[in-house]
């Protein structure tokens, strides 16, 4: 079975670091960036599963780089971390695509928990595709003998 | 200040209310007054006038007819006949009765000697051609003389007339009796001071005057008379003996007496003095009115002012407390807001720390580990706190888009009041409300409004349990419409009530009564943050230790008001 791979979006140096060596003992697979722009390199050379991403940044803001995500990347899940107890501003990540959102300050089993949630939605929906992409393989020769008959 | 400022207002105010109206009423009384007394003197003035005029008449009449009396005889009889005493007894006896002002007759012929003479005195064969008045008559034809003393040593005055014959001239005179003539001019009577009198124009009464001035004695006011003129002269002077007369003057006889009719000033001006009196005595009752009145008036006024000026202070004071709430609200979000990053960081060192600790393998039994899991989990029940703290903030400061929608109170309150119904029992308090039956709906949030409302029935609720433990508490709710357009709903408990200074502070944002732990203080300022989104408004009244009332007013939903 394929290993999750996350990534933790945020400007917060410390948290980045203490919260990798978390995930890792807990035998996850982690890397970190600090900015949006960062983050969108990262995924462009390896792949990500679920993206933990902060909504609060200087420079390219959370909603901001969850769109360019979610343009980019589709298949990839993205939770926002928000600062703002309010609903709005999880709302509105959920509306650009998101697919969960978690309130600082998060319980590190809280941010398992939901990734886990969201890996398990990305797997699900890649064995869709991948079963769809099937079907129309296994399909096709007798469409071809259909069209030959036709022609004949 | 403000006292003095009120003080100020009063004295303006009250200045300009007596000023503007008593000037007009001033000026009106004295335009009546002036109009008044010039038409009151001019009628006086005329009067006398015509009473001079009348008398001069007279007086013109009654010299004529004693000289045609004279001319008649003259006409009638011979010389020679009229000459002999008992002829001429006859004939004055005929005069006499003609009129009674004659005293005597005498004849003389043209040399001047007195032929004959019938009367009381002996003046019979007296020569005259010296006299003046003989020189008058031979030259004029006739003479009416002054009074004068003459041979007989008594005041009189004389008619004589001249009758002339082809070949001769004789002279008829009769005397007047200056006490007859007196009495027909002093018989004029105006007012209760007015007189008539004649002086000559040497300056000698030719009749009696009533205040005074015997025949014949120098008039004292003589010289104030002026020179001699025509037609009638009217005019106000103060006599010798300072006595202020207003005086009607003609001249009679070729400029040789003066009629003067005259009367004291404040006599012939009574009425104006009554009038005067009476304008003065309008002017003190109508300025008092005026006065009254302004003082009166002022004061309401300057009530309504103060009352009007105190209702603004207290809006501008809630302005003000408003404001600050919703900076205070800002100002704290962005503070949870910040707090929250570090918080994060916190909780991941502490978990961090944790798994380190497990990864350790160290015995969990040693006193020193289980004082660091104590400390751990401290730590944890800290940061929870605080991150409660945090997120209750931000509800606090957010501005939210609340959804707009019509909320039936009379459907929702008993809602919410059943929320709380299981806890109100067990803390055994009465819990009953009662909604009008023409609340109108409100338009808001009533997700939102029920956190108002919850957090108005909680709070009453523990001021309750405060003062009464768990029996006797009553808890009520009430809502109805609130001035047309408004909806007020009260929350009426019998806690503990508030101190006037908690009700100062009672919105405000970390101000709470309750023990550490336990109340953020965020409760009510939210309440008011969520009403004054709503259009309304919330207070809480209360006397400490006797219950408090919440009350919100909200304005009724105009689609509502418009069905």
């Amino acid at each position: 079975m394929e290993k999750m791979k996350m990534m933790l979006v945020d400007d917060e140096e410390r948290f980045l670091s203490t919260t990798e060596k978390l995930l890792s003992k807990k035998g996850f697979s982690v890397v970190t960036a600090q900015s949006g722009a960062d983050a969108l390199e990262m995924l462009e050379r390896s792949l990500i599963h679920v993206v933990i991403l902060d909504v609060k940044m200087p420079g390219m803001d959370g909603i901001e780089t969850l769109r360019e995500i979610k343009r980019r990347h589709p298949l990839t899940e993205v939770i926002m971390l928000t600062g703002h107890a309010t609903v709005e501003s999880a709302v509105d990540g959920l509306k650009s695509g998101a697919s969960d959102y978690l309130m600082k300050p998060a319980d590190l089993d809280d941010v398992v928990a939901k990734a886990e949630e969201a890996f398990d939605r990305r797997r699900r929906l890649e064995e869709k595709i991948r079963l769809a992409q099937s079907k129309r393989f296994m399909k096709s020769p007798r469409e071809i003998l259909k069209g030959a008959e036709g022609e004949a | 200040m403000k006292a003095s400022h009120y003080e100020r207002m009063r004295r303006i105010i009250l200045i300009s209310m007596i000023l503007v109206p008593f000037i007009p009423f001033f000026i009106i009384l004295s335009i009546g007054y002036f109009a008044f007394t010039s038409s009151l003197e001019s009628s006086t003035l005329a009067t006398m006038r015509r009473i001079v005029s009348d008398h001069r008449q007279m007086i013109a009449g009654f010299l004529g007819e004693r000289r045609a009396d004279l001319t008649f005889i003259a006409e009638t009889h011979a010389f020679e006949y009229l000459r002999q005493p008992d002829n001429l007894h006859f004939v004055f006896k005929n005069l006499q009765r003609q009129s009674g002002a004659f005293v005597d007759i005498g004849i003389f012929d043209e040399s001047g000697l007195h032929l004959a003479y019938q009367g009381p005195f002996l003046l019979a064969g007296k020569r005259y051609d010296q006299e003046e008045w003989f020189k008058e008559v031979m030259k004029t034809g006739y003479y009416i003389s002054d009074i004068f003393m003459g041979f007989r040593n008594a005041p009189h005055f004389i008619i004589a007339v001249v009758r002339r014959e082809q070949d001769r001239q004789w002279i008829i005179r009769a005397t007047i009796d200056p006490y007859t003539f007196s009495d027909i001019v002093r018989q004029v009577r105006v007012g209760k001071t007015g007189e008539a009198y004649i002086v000559s124009a040497g300056g000698l009464f030719q009749t009696e005057r009533r205040s005074g001035g015997g025949l014949m004695r120098k008039d004292p006011d003589y010289l104030r008379y002026g020179p001699p003129h025509e037609g009638i002269r009217t005019y106000v002077r103060a006599d010798a003996a300072g006595e202020t007369y207003v005086y009607a003057t003609t001249w009679l006889k070729d400029g040789k007496w003066m009629l003067v009719v005259r009367q004291e000033k404040a006599d012939a001006f009574a009425a104006l003095r009554s009038a005067g009196y009476r304008i003065f005595l309008i002017m003190v009752v109508g300025g008092c009115a005026i006065i009254a009145a302004a003082f009166y008036m002022t004061g309401w006024i300057i009530r309504r002012m103060k009352r009007v000026d105190t209702e603004k202070d207290r809006l501008e004071e809630q302005l003000i407390r408003a404001h600050r709430l919703a900076e205070l609200g800002e100002m704290s979000a962005g503070f949870a807001h910040e707090i929250n990053n570090p918080l994060q960081i916190v909780r991941s060192e502490q978990a961090l720390i944790e798994m380190n600790l497990s990864d350790l393998k160290l015995p969990e039994d040693g006193p020193e580990m289980k004082e660091i899991r104590d400390s751990l989990n401290q730590i944890k029940l800290q940061l929870n706190r605080c991150a409660g703290i945090t997120q209750a903030i931000l509800k606090f400061g957010r501005k939210t888009d609340a959804k707009a929608e019509d909320v039936d109170l009379r459907k929702f309150l008993p809602e919410v009041v059943a929320m709380v119904a299981k806890k109100a029992e067990v803390h055994g308090i009465d819990l009953t409300h009662r909604i009008d039956g023409a609340t109108a709906p409100v338009k808001g949030d009533s997700g939102q409004l029920q956190q108002v409302m919850l957090n108005l029935l909680n709070n009453a609720m523990d001021a309750i349990l405060a003062a009464h433990g768990p029996q006797g508490g009553i808890l009520k709710v009430e809502a109805g419409p609130w001035r047309d357009d408004r909806v007020e709903i009260r929350v009426i408990d019998n806690g503990c009530g508030i101190s006037p200074e908690n009700q100062a502070r009672i919105f405000s944002p970390f101000f709470t009564t309750k023990p550490v732990g336990q109340g953020t203080g965020l409760g009510l300022s939210i309440c008011y943050g969520i009403i004054g989104n709503m259009g309304g408004v919330m207070e809480i009244k209360s006397k400490e230790g006797d219950g408090a009332t919440a009350i919100v007013r909200l304005p009724a939903s105009r689609a509502a008001r418009a069905a």
